[in-house]
């Protein structure tokens, strides 16, 4: 599904230059749950950015679903990004303006759903979710675990084919971050890929292979078993 | 997915419920001020036009005189119309009208007392769009004893009865039967005479009744012969593309031809949709009001936008989460775009009702407070026109520009909380803050000037006495025993001293270019204003003498003239004038006086040369000099007085100090809307300065917990955040003193006489535009200093 190759990223001001991916090389299959970890600035985020076409890169091939989308102009990354990605991060990030059930229903409403199939397939996630009973609260009325479940909610909504989580327990407690792997695992059982950037080596173990890198390189790879 | 915007915005709105009441406020009164300001204008700029012909409608002017004396006359002599008529091609028809004071008319046993009605001919119903909508269209005055009055008088005269062939008596006896009924004028129409006789009936009376004489010799034989009598508004309706110019050199020649002594008379003529607005020689008259309403109509609308524009950009920073999660989501830069704009449309929405509500429950003060008749008609075209056009307009100003930056945002650093919302866009907002105090500026200049300009007004010594004067127009009746009635009051204690004259002081009178004196030169063309009077009259007003003496109301002072410096001036005299040989008019006689120039007109013009002269028969207005304290008194002998002649006709008295303040209405009027202006340019200028130092604050949170960290005292960061708004009121005051200098410079170039600007105005405005910014920022300053550092560090 995705293939990347000699990809890299800087980051300059006017004086300095900073190298976030260095000829990093990577593929990650369809149906696969990869973690990504490693130290603060080892260019974790920037990767899982590039892989989420919010960012592009410098140089290098990024290959997804077999079309090569690295110098992709910021429409088309949109356009791709909206059918085949959803985003789960570790500050939730719902608009607070929203409900539950209208914040997962937006990404419905961006890529043109009807009304009646939009109440459909939200009200099938939500209830998935187990968070169907706080469809019409705001995010603020919710606990921190019940938001994730509202952002996973939405971030599978569109029925992407890869999932990009950034930390998703990084803001929970141990409970309710269990809860949240769960739902991942679970997610990825039916088929999801899952790219999951993590600090936590209780969480990477969920995964089927873990990446590290450090300095914008990949060090090493384990393969779970 | 507009619902959802709506929906979006709508909770937006409501969880910022202190910003949006900012922005609502600051464009609603904006709009109100903006859309009442701009039917103003709609409304001025709208006279006359609906006469479906009055493109090829011309007025007709004459100037006389030259040098200081050179003056317009906008009513002229009653042949050129018909002379017109019958020589020249272009002209098709001619319109006179001879606007008449007043008079009762009496229906039965009612009476009705008229003070606009006037003799016309015939074609007033076709040329201008009068149509009678009853009696006979092509015949309307089938003889001089009919009349046409409107739809309203009709309905007073004779309630629901059928006016045509009814009676009505003028004056004491004078039947008439009316014979058309025209609907009421359009309320922007210049004519508004209630009733209308036929001219004709006029010759009758003036020229082979009672036979005009200028010389006491010859007569007149009709007003069409009639080349000195100067009464008669002139309209000629031309065919399509006359030529002006050549109109006007044609009837110059017709006047030349008929009478070779006027020569040369140049002619004007006005289209009639100018008249309105603009004096006869096509300078500006309450243009020069208009253009100014409707640039600070205009400035004021932008100010209300800046206001919009600012606070939402600074608020956008707040809006970059939001915004992000959108994007990453599958929001597209136009679908973010239209959002923003679907939120600015709804905010508008608001403002607007909230605004049209307000203009309704505000109408009647308005109306009051303009001195005009603007109906907030719901079936008007024009006025929704207005109120749309301004709406939209507004809206579109204001909601594009944040929409783009919202909508531009890239999500990742948006996200972050990195969005600096880019150097670009803070430029842009000083430049906009700038802009609306340099506006603010100006408006504060012009409010000082415009007052200081009325209270030198008001306050100068006019060489004249005009304070505890009542003064009453004497009737026909009154008038013959004038000498009894004058007596009678002067009986009472209550008056302190009296006198009559032919000229209203402080209003103004007849002139004349008949004249001749030793010396005159041939180029001269010397007009003189007359003001006749008895004996009394210099001394009643404190005009000083400063040569020969005053008349003694002997024989002989009616061949004497006393005169004015400047026509001493203007006639080319110098040193000792008096029993110098002046003619005025037919009178030759000799100068016996000579008094220090006075303002008997008002301060917007030169003095002119004046001529007094001893004619108690010409002289019609009555002037009282009272004290304060017993004006009750003598106004009520004064009524006595007239009931005794004018029983039905009611007593209209004036104090002649209130007929000065009135002269200067428009002046006045215009001082308090500037005073209200600026007002309003600073409230909303204010709002957005508001917006601005919320935005720096923010934007500087982190900056100012660390300096306080490092031990930063609260003075020294409100001096940082206070400095850079300082810097930019500068800027604006810099920009805005030249601007409201030049502006109001022209302002001022409407009086001959004016106040100095002086330094001191200039340096009050930057001072008050500093002072109202440096209070509206120090609130944010402050709240923004005195906050704890840890918590501004630790939401990094």
């Amino acid at each position: 599904m995705i293939k990347i190759t000699n990809l890299e990223k800087f980051y300059r001001t006017e004086e300095v230059e900073t190298i976030a991916l260095n000829k990093l090389s990577m593929h990650v299959d369809t149906g696969e749950f990869v973690a990504i970890m490693g130290p603060s600035g080892c260019g974790k985020s920037t990767l899982l950015n590039i892989l989420g076409m919010l960012d592009d890169p410098d140089e290098g091939s990024y290959v997804f679903n077999d079309i090569e989308v690295a110098h992709f102009n910021e429409r088309k990354r949109a356009d791709l990004r909206k059918h085949n990605i959803g985003f789960v991060f570790q500050s939730f990030n719902l608009i607070d303006e929203l409900t539950v059930f209208e914040n997962v229903e937006l990404p419905l409403i961006y890529t043109g759903v009807s009304a009646a199939e939009r109440v459909k397939r939200v009200e099938e996630v939500l209830d998935k979710m187990q968070i169907m009973h706080r469809r019409n609260h705001y995010p603020q009325q919710l606990s921190g675990g019940q938001q994730q479940r509202v952002a996973i909610a939405r971030a599978v909504v569109n029925k992407p084919k890869l999932i990009l989580a950034d930390e998703p327990t990084g803001n929970l407690d141990s409970s309710n971050g269990n809860d949240v792997m769960e739902l991942l695992t679970d997610l990825n059982e039916q088929g999801t890929t899952i790219i999951m950037v993590t600090h936590s080596e209780h969480d990477a173990r969920y995964s089927h292979r873990i990446i590290r890198l450090l300095d914008g390189q990949t060090v090493m790879e384990n393969i779970m078993v | 997915m507009i619902l959802n915007y709506l929906k979006t915005a709508w909770r937006n709105i409501l969880s910022n419920k202190f910003y949006a009441a900012i922005n609502v406020t600051g464009l609603t009164v904006g709009l109100v001020v903006g859309i009442f300001m701009l039917l103003w204008v709609q409304d001025e700029l709208s006279f006359d036009r609906f006469n479906s012909k009055a493109d090829n409608i011309y007025k007709v002017g004459i100037v006389g005189g030259t040098g200081l004396s050179k003056q317009i006359f906008s009513n002229i002599i009653a042949p050129v119309s018909t002379f017109a008529k019958n020589e020249l091609p272009d002209v098709k028809d001619g319109v006179r009208i001879m606007a008449v004071g007043d008079a009762p008319f009496k229906y039965k046993d009612k009476v009705f007392y008229e003070d606009n009605f006037c003799f016309t001919d015939p074609s007033y119903f076709s040329v201008f769009d009068f149509p009678l909508i009853k009696g006979d269209k092509r015949n309307p005055f089938p003889d001089n004893n009919t009349i046409v009055i409107t739809e309203s008088t009709a309905k007073k005269y004779f309630g629901t009865e059928d006016p045509i062939g009814k009676t009505v008596i003028i004056g004491q006896n004078e039947p008439v039967s009316v014979t058309g009924v025209i609907a009421d004028y359009p309320k922007n129409s210049s004519f508004q005479y209630r009733v209308m006789l036929p001219l004709s009936r006029f010759n009758y009376l003036a020229y082979i009744k009672n036979k005009t004489s200028y010389d006491g010799k010859t007569t007149v034989q009709s007003m069409d012969a009639d080349w000195s009598s100067f009464s008669f508004q002139t309209y000629l309706l031309t065919k399509p593309n006359t030529k002006a110019a050549k109109l006007e050199k044609e009837l110059q020649a017709i006047h030349e031809r008929q009478k070779p002594e006027d020569a040369p008379v140049p002619y004007l003529t006005q289209p009639l949709p100018q008249m309105h607005l603009y004096q006869a020689d096509g300078t500006d008259g309450g243009m020069s009001t208009v253009r100014m309403f409707a640039i600070v109509a205009v400035m004021i609308l932008v100010i209300a936008c800046i206001n919009y524009v600012n606070l939402s950009t600074a608020r956008s920073m707040l809006r970059a989460k939001e915004v992000s999660i959108r994007k990453i989501i599958g929001a597209g830069k136009f679908q973010l775009f239209m959002q923003f704009m679907v939120e600015t449309a709804l905010l508008f929405a608001l403002a607007a009702a909230v605004a049209i509500a307000l203009m309704f429950i505000l109408l009647p003060y308005y109306n009051q407070f303009s001195g005009k008749q603007i109906a907030l008609n719901i079936t008007s075209f024009n006025v929704w026109a207005c109120v749309v056009i301004t709406l939209i307009g507004t809206l579109t100003a204001s909601s594009i520009y944040p929409a783009l930056l919202l909508s531009s945002f890239e999500p990742l650093k948006a996200l972050k909380g990195k969005v600096t919302a880019g150097i670009g866009t803070a430029a842009f907002r000083r430049i906009l803050v700038v802009l609306q105090f340099s506006v603010s500026v100006v408006l504060i200049v012009s409010t000082l000037i415009i007052g200081k300009q009325l209270k030198y007004v008001f306050t100068k010594d006019l060489g004249y006495d005009k304070e505890n004067i009542i003064t009453f127009n004497m009737r026909d009746d009154m008038h013959k025993h004038a000498d009894a009635v004058m007596n009678e009051l002067k009986k009472d204690p209550s008056v302190l001293a009296a006198t009559v004259s032919s000229r209203n002081m402080v209003v103004g009178g007849s002139s004349t270019g008949n004249n001749d004196w030793d010396g005159k030169p041939k180029s001269s063309n010397l007009w003189f204003n007359q003001i006749h009077g008895d004996k009394n009259l210099i001394d009643f007003f404190k005009i000083k003498l400063i040569q020969g003496s005053n008349f003694t109301g002997v024989v002989a002072d009616s061949s004497h003239f006393i005169i004015n410096e400047t026509a001493v001036k203007e006639m080319g005299l110098s040193g000792n004038v008096i029993g110098k040989r002046l003619r005025i008019q037919t009178i030759n006689g000799t100068i016996i006086g000579v008094v220090k120039d006075f303002h008997f007109q008002n301060l917007h013009k030169k003095i002119e040369p004046v001529v007094f002269q001893y004619n108690p028969a010409n002289s019609w207005r009555v002037y009282l000099k009272i004290t304060n304290a017993n004006a009750q008194r003598a106004i009520a002998i004064s009524t006595a007085v007239w009931k005794q002649y004018n029983n039905d006709v009611p007593f209209n008295y004036a104090f002649l100090d209130d007929s000065y303040r009135r002269i200067y209405s428009d002046d006045s009027r215009q001082g308090q809307l500037f005073n209200i202006f600026s007002a309003i340019a600073i409230v909303i200028s204010c709002l957005g300065l508001f917006g601005l130092a919320t935005y720096s604050a923010q934007v500087k949170t982190r900056e100012i917990g660390i300096r306080k960290v490092l031990g930063a005292s609260v003075a020294r960061i409100i001096t940082l955040l206070a400095r850079e708004f300082m810097i930019l009121i500068a800027l604006s005051t810099a920009i805005g003193l030249p601007v409201a200098w030049y502006a109001m410079n022209k302002w001022l170039q409407d009086f001959a006489y004016k106040t100095n600007i002086g330094w001191a105005v200039f340096a009050f405005a930057a001072f008050a535009a500093a002072a109202v910014a440096l209070a509206t920022i120090s609130v944010q300053s402050i709240k923004a200093a005195l906050a704890n550092p840890v918590k501004s560090l630790r939401s990094e």
